[in-house]
């Protein structure tokens, strides 16, 4: 049903905008930070 | 969420960001950072083109999104893969954290 990430693979890239309008690409952390996302389940 | 905002300090003290997206609008994630004072980066997916792209699967009988989460390396390889298979099928922080160790000692090397 869905693109799955595979493992030990490069990650797409993408670019959103944070919600004060700030874009934020994933990108922008090679070579600096490690990163961890989080796929929201919903706020609850 | 809230075990990840209890934890965040020990994923900057590995030299991590913690990114949530999630289908809700700039609203609504701007009233609940601020609800909770969260201190990670919130992104907004309401066209859930990132969703999409990550393969974040829907409960069509819950009307729900499992949870998923990706860990990505600083060279930009996804090291940590975890599609929930239910609404609460989420990783503890420490399997997490233990590989963000692993991915740092493995640096050093």
């Amino acid at each position: 049903m869905s693109n799955r990430i595979t493992l030990n693979a490069q990650a797409p890239d993408f670019a959103l905008k944070d919600f004060h309008g700030q874009t934020v690409r994933l990108a922008d952390y090679r070579g600096r930070k490690h990163v961890a996302l989080v796929f929201n389940r919903g706020f609850t | 969420m809230r075990q990840l905002r209890r934890d965040y300090d020990e994923f900057v003290e590995r030299d991590a960001e913690v990114i949530i997206i999630g289908p809700e609008d700039e609203a609504a994630f701007a009233g609940y950072w601020e609800k909770e004072n969260l201190p990670f980066v919130g992104l907004p997916d309401p066209k859930h083109t990132v969703l999409k792209l990550y393969g974040q699967e829907i409960n069509l009988f819950k009307l729900g999104r499992m949870p998923a989460q990706v860990i990505v390396d600083r060279t930009g390889q996804a090291r940590y893969v975890h599609y929930g298979h239910s609404m609460s099928d989420i990783p503890p922080n420490e399997e997490l954290l233990a590989l963000l160790d692993d991915l740092n000692q493995g640096e050093q090397k």
